[in-house]
């Protein structure tokens, strides 16, 4: 799957505002933002994250902990080197 | 209970060969502790197949071994925590168990695949969903909302079990079991975030239910 990493942010943006209640996610979400103090994410919230993008995205994560992201920016770097 | 593809494990897996040993050298054990069950409806009356997530209180590091009491006839993947497979005695022992280790503070995406991967080939996978031993009651204390991802992914049902505390070492364990919960037909393949948890605080509830039940008996 070719994209760009604006297209890789849209996505993931649909992804967490599909999972959430909170209408503002979305607004949220930048690169610098902090995925569990901003936007409120559980490590169970994180695992759930992960496997949207899976499904998503057609990739495997490798060795991620619910540690190995820590801004929403980090993840969209993580898939965008996985769909090199 | 609604588990289609239900698998039927083999009567001899040479994965289950020490799990099974000790199944069969504890038997006669079980005449003096077999425990008394008590069934939170028609539906909880139902024998376990496939595959099922069990949950139960956790109120000592025996616990283990009644859930294997109560439900005698299936094998347990237990879920325990990473710290206690690090080495020695305790990863000999339960990797011949087969248990899973998890890492509560930084669960790895892997964990959660192998878990779900063993519930997809129709395991039983048990586990206590409060996160550690808690003794300070007889109440269950808030449960964790990991085992409600584990269960939409492999679309494997919960049951919940509460173990009743005993008084002395010698005199039978009390068990209530409760109905299959299952969370896809509740919330859909793809719950929201506060659904997940939402789901978590009505098996805790359940779980009170049980023990008020455990009670009147």
């Amino acid at each position: 799957m070719q994209m760009n990493r604006a297209g890789i942010t849209e996505k993931l943006k649909e992804i967490l505002v599909s999972a959430s209640d909170d209408t503002e996610t979305a607004e949220k979400c930048g690169e610098e933002t902090k995925l569990q103090t901003e936007l409120g994410l559980s490590s169970v919230d994180m695992l759930y994250m992960v496997i949207a993008i899976e499904e998503t995205f057609d990739i495997r994560f490798d060795d991620v902990t619910v540690t190995s992201f820590e801004t929403f920016g980090d993840v969209v770097t993580y898939i965008e080197n996985k769909l090199k | 209970m609604k588990n289609d593809k239900a698998k039927k494990s083999k009567l001899f897996d040479i994965k289950y060969l020490f799990f099974d040993f000790v199944r069969l050298t504890a038997a006669p054990g079980l005449l003096w502790f077999r425990p008394k069950k008590i069934y939170e409806n028609e539906a909880a009356k139902k024998k376990i197949k496939g595959k099922a997530i069990l949950i139960a209180n956790h109120v000592g590091v025996v616990d283990p071994l009644y859930l294997m009491l109560v439900i005698w006839y299936r094998r347990h993947r237990f879920i325990c925590k990473s710290e206690l497979m690090e080495s020695g005695a305790g990863k000999f022992w339960l990797s011949l168990f087969r248990c899973i280790p998890i890492d509560k503070d930084n669960a790895s995406f892997s964990t959660v695949r192998r878990i779900v991967d063993a519930l997809k080939d129709g395991e039983l996978v048990s586990m206590f969903p409060e996160g550690q031993v808690h003794t300070q009651s007889d109440k269950p204390s808030a449960f964790k909302s990991g085992m409600i991802l584990m269960s939409v992914q492999s679309g494997a049902p919960i049951i919940p079990v509460y173990v009743k505390p005993r008084k002395h070492f010698y005199n039978r364990i009390t068990a209530v079991i409760g109905e299959p919960f299952s969370v896809t037909d509740m919330y859909g393949e793809r719950p929201k975030f506060s659904e997940i948890d939402e789901a978590a605080k009505l098996l805790h509830e359940k779980e009170m239910k049980l023990m008020e039940l455990s009670n009147k008996r």
